[in-house]
């Protein structure tokens, strides 16, 4: 290959680099259609356009040199031919000009609503304990005494059934003062073992505040079996601590007295930022009394019933600071959840 | 219960700071409220639950503390002197109903000097919040706080006949109070009476005749035990609660009366160095029925707490609790319960002393259950479905009261109108005591409450109980509702009902057969029938109810029956084949009388539409114009396909036309050019 040959391939691939650079830079700024077709016609004009000219100038080239210029040209050519096409499309896009749409306007959302935090509240803990083995479990709102005080071990001269506090009709009946009517309900109606949580609305004559309502929701849960112990009280509550409040969760069991458990505690838990113990329910060992109403072998079967109030529990997770939120559904607390 | 701190170290050596004691107290059974500093003593809150009864005199939380932390319990054992004549000499006691009053005592103190109370009695009580009023008196409060049991002081120079009288008050009795308040006493209260009169509602508050005042030189004691739920009763039925009441009407230890008089002697002759306290106590007493000795069997213990205790540990804490050992053996414990815990009477009641005082921190919290598979039930399914349905078509979720006032209790339907709500009778509820008998208008009022504050069209549905009186005595019947009300006319919520049985995959059509209802409009209003099963009711609210509900804006609402739901639901869906020829729509306008309604049209199209017609779709209906008053025409397609191969034109033409016909004979139809 002589010296000439090489210089002379040399400047004409040089030729054809500035030609691409010149080209490109020509398409990229041309601000209207006028300006690429002008690019056009002078870099890709069919009769006396630049590549046109870069074309022939391959003849005169000695032939060992036509190759690799005809290769490198192939190129130039494509790249002109997508910069041309580039800047034609971003011209057609903004010449759309009267029908084009301002996307950053907010999209048109449809309506969501929302399900009630008591029944989001609700609905997690039936999961929760449902992967425990508890079966949901529902019974009246309306109740006769013996569910809610004879069975369940609280005797006519019990304090808990003064008529100051609870919620009396005039035949006689009542409106359930807890869930734990439902154990006996299901007691009643199935023969040991039983693992049930009961969930609902129970009554109280509590003068309204920011922390009292006359009617509120409770959990209630209840396991009887033979060996059942405080043991496995308190490891389900732990277990259910853990899956709703996180790892980090500890439990603790304070003396308490309910008629239909003994012994009775009430439940605190500590969590995570937690400032101090907090009171989350009520939970024990079934009384012997409550098996005997239900036909029950106390000697045979033992178990455990808790209950925890869904508002606390709610309250707690979502920041409310005021029940009554939760009873007068105005949309813009709903639409929070 | 407040207690005194440094009342508490009369009875045992506090040597822990206030807040170890309240810890350690608040988990073994005595929880802490609140502990303030009142002029150098330290007044502690604890709660007593109502079992223990003990603990509302400090010697009873002295005794926990003792047995919580293994110091020595020092109670006093008063042994007052006394002189002069008997007391039997100088008053009696005669007990009319003994079933309401199992003991009564007095003891007579002569010459005593009322005045002020010495510095230490009146800080005491002071720490306790209670008012000192003057020696006598604040000695029978400080005893009843120490001990908890209640005294009462009479000037017994003001007692008829210088005798007491435990009765049942007479007919039209009354009687002024120590508050100045003068009760009409019902024939039910007992009453200490002396020869003539009422000097006491027994248990709650003394008589104001009678009370010891500064002229008073001669005073009876009283010290007696009544019936609980006599004194109960009596308190709510004067409306006049006191520490004494609120001790009667729980347990109190039968043995405490004789020690609480004698105390209360004692400290009053201590106050008042020349009175002189007369010999004896009159004591009327019923027998006290013995107690029954408990048994604990070892076994239990681990069968019930899930862990083991030491068989001398279970000792240890039954005896410093105050129960006497009569035998044990390597398997079980017989235990006679101390006179001041009335709550010990069975063996699961020891097993709970044994655990509270062992410790509840040493159960353990690592034991695995059995597994056992509890997947959601039908209805929870189902009403989770509703949910999700009814919120994706932009509805919010209401939960409202059930005890309501009348406005809110009306039924939603006619039937059942005619019984009365059920009422809750209680002084908190003297307006919303109703149980409602529909949801729908509570949600009217949800619908108000926003558009007052500024939501004009707050869509909602609440799933919640109804309370349907059954007239003979018996719980009412309370069947599952679901309600939902909108800003919507009927067919957009009829639109909501359609697409929610969808979404249950309830594949039975839905019929709305047109019915009167006290909540909706006449003639805007249906029962909702799913074939021969009532679904529910739905209508636009009628403007004379939206009225009296407040409401600016049109509604419409409809109240579907649960039960009917979980019915008819389908949680799992079945598959059908996908149509593998091509369907043919065709258009129809047919004028007919507007009387006719889209049910009759769709019955005649479908039973002369022939074997490929698949479905009839309402599209619109015109009134007026050159139709006249009488007339509409009524426009919707209709879908052939066959399964087997493509419909030819002329086949569905046929079909067309023979729907047109039968429209035409059966319903007056004429075909719209």
């Amino acid at each position: 290959m002589s010296t000439s040959t090489t210089g002379t391939l040399e400047t004409a691939l040089l030729d054809l680099d500035e030609l691409q650079g010149e080209a490109v830079l020509a398409f990229e700024s041309a601000a209207s259609p006028e300006a690429v077709e002008a690019a056009r016609v002078e870099y890709l004009g069919q009769k006396q356009g630049r590549l046109k000219a870069a074309q022939e100038r391959l003849r005169t080239l000695p032939n060992q040199a036509k190759k690799s210029y005809g290769q490198r040209f192939n190129g130039v050519k494509q790249a002109l031919e997508a910069a041309c096409d580039a800047a034609r499309a971003r011209l057609a896009r903004r010449t759309v000009g009267g029908d084009g749409i301002d996307v950053t306007l907010p999209g048109i959302a449809p309506r969501l609503g929302h399900r009630h935090p008591l029944s989001q509240t609700a609905d997690e803990l039936i999961d929760i304990f449902g992967r425990l083995g508890f079966a949901v479990a529902r019974g009246p709102e309306v109740e006769d005494v013996h569910h809610n005080f004879d069975a369940l071990n609280i005797p006519p001269v019990h304090p808990a059934r003064d008529p100051l506090d609870n919620f009396f009709l005039p035949d006689g009946g009542m409106l359930r003062s807890q869930t734990s009517t439902i154990q006996v309900r299901v007691m009643e109606s199935q023969p040991p073992p039983a693992r049930v949580v009961a969930i609902g609305r129970v009554y109280r004559p509590d003068t309204v505040d920011a922390t009292h309502s006359f009617m509120f929701h409770q959990i209630e849960g209840l396991f009887v079996a033979e060996g059942v112990t405080m043991g496995h009280l308190k490891s389900v509550l732990r277990l259910f601590a853990k899956s709703y409040l996180g790892e980090d969760v500890r439990i603790r069991f304070r003396p308490s007295f309910f008629p239909f458990t003994e012994p009775s505690v009430e439940i605190d838990m500590l969590w995570h930022g937690g400032r101090g113990w907090v009171e989350m329910g009520g939970a024990g060992m079934v009384d012997p009394n409550v098996f005997k109403a239900v036909g029950y072998d106390a000697e045979r079967v033992t178990g455990f019933a808790f209950g925890l109030g869904i508002e606390r529990l709610c309250m707690r997770r979502h920041g409310i600071d005021d029940i009554r939120l939760l009873y007068q559904n105005d949309v813009r607390f709903l639409d929070q959840f | 219960m407040i207690v005194s701190w440094n009342q508490l170290t009369d009875y045992v050596r506090l040597d822990a700071p206030v807040e170890v004691l309240t810890e350690r107290l608040a988990l073994t059974g005595l929880n802490h409220e609140s502990t303030e500093e009142v002029g150098g003593d330290l007044a502690i809150d604890l709660e007593v639950t109502s079992n223990r009864s003990d603990c509302l005199g400090h010697i009873g939380v002295a005794r926990e503390i003792s047995v919580v932390f293994g110091k020595p319990l020092r109670v006093p054992s008063p042994a007052p002197r006394t002189a002069g004549e008997p007391v039997e000499t100088l008053a009696a006691v005669t007990v009319e109903a003994p079933d309401l009053c199992h003991r009564f005592t007095a003891r007579v103190v002569t010459g005593v000097k009322v005045g002020e109370s010495p510095w230490w009695l009146r800080k005491r009580l002071e720490t306790l919040g209670v008012r000192p009023v003057s020696n006598v008196v604040d000695v029978t409060n400080y005893v009843m706080f120490e001990c908890g049991q209640p005294l009462h002081a009479y000037d017994l120079d003001r007692l008829e006949g210088r005798r007491l009288v435990v009765r049942k008050a007479r007919l039209g009795e009354k009687l002024t109070a120590i508050n100045a308040r003068e009760y009409a006493l019902d024939p039910e209260t007992l009453v200490i009476a002396d020869a003539a009169r009422a000097v006491g509602v027994a248990g709650v508050m003394g008589g104001l005749d009678t009370e010891v005042g500064p002229g008073t030189s001669n005073v009876l004691i009283e010290a007696a035990g009544f019936d609980a739920m006599s004194i109960r009763k009596t308190a709510r039925a004067l409306g006049l609660f006191s520490p004494a009441s609120f001790r009667f009407e729980r347990p109190i230890d039968p043995e405490i009366v004789d020690w609480a008089s004698r105390r209360t002697a004692e400290l009053i002759l201590e106050l008042c160095p020349d009175a002189v306290l007369h010999p004896g106590v009159i004591d009327v007493a019923a027998p006290a029925a013995p107690r029954a000795p408990i048994v604990l069997r070892l076994a239990q213990i681990p069968r019930v707490l899930g862990i083991e205790v030491e068989p001398a540990e279970v000792r240890r804490i039954l005896e410093a609790l105050g129960l006497k050992v009569l035998e044990a053996d390597d398997r079980a414990i017989e235990v006679a319960p101390p006179s001041w815990r009335a709550d010990l009477e069975r063996e699961i009641d020891l097993i709970e002393e044994v655990a509270r005082i062992h410790g509840y921190e040493k159960i353990v919290e690592d034991r695995p259950i059995p597994v056992a598979s509890a997947p959601r039930g039908r209805r929870e399914r189902v009403e989770s479905t509703v949910r999700d349905a009814l919120t994706a078509l932009g509805l919010d979720e209401a939960v409202t009261f059930s005890l309501v006032e009348d406005a809110l209790a009306a039924p939603v339907s006619a039937e059942g109108a005619d019984l009365p709500p059920l009422r809750v009778s209680h002084s908190s509820r003297k307006r919303e005591n109703a149980l409602r008998r529909g949801l729908v208008p509570s949600l009217l009022a949800v619908r108000r409450h926003n558009e007052t504050r500024g939501v004009a069209d707050a869509r909602v549905f609440e799933i919640a109980d109804v309370y349907l009186p059954r007239g003979d005595g018996a719980l009412p019947d309370e069947p599952a509702r679901l309600a939902i009300a909108a800003g919507l006319d009927f067919r957009g919520l009829k639109g909501i009902v359609e697409a929610l049985l969808r979404r249950l995959l309830i594949a039975e059509p839905l019929s709305a057969r047109p019915a009167e209802l006290p909540l909706f409009a006449s003639g805007r209003s249906a029962e909702l029938w799913l074939g021969e099963t009532l679904l529910g009711w739905m209508g636009e609210v009628d403007a004379e109810v939206a009225r009296t509900h407040d409401l600016r804006n049109a509604c419409s609402a409809a109240e579907l029956d649960l039960g009917a739901l979980l019915d008819k639901a389908r949680t799992v869906a079945r598959y059908s084949p996908l149509a593998s020829q091509p369907a043919v729509v065709r258009d129809l306008s047919l004028v007919l009388d507007r009387g006719v309604s889209w049910a009759e049209i769709e019955a005649v199209v479908r039973d002369h539409a022939g074997d490929s017609f698949r479905a009839a779709h309402y599209l619109d209906t015109f009134r007026g114009g050159d139709l006249g008053d009488d007339r509409q025409s009524v426009h919707f397609g209709l879908t052939f396909r066959r399964d087997d191969r493509t419909l030819t034109g002329e086949e569905v033409d046929a079909a067309v036309n023979a729907v047109v016909d039968a429209c035409s004979r059966k319903l007056g139809a004429i075909l719209r050019s």
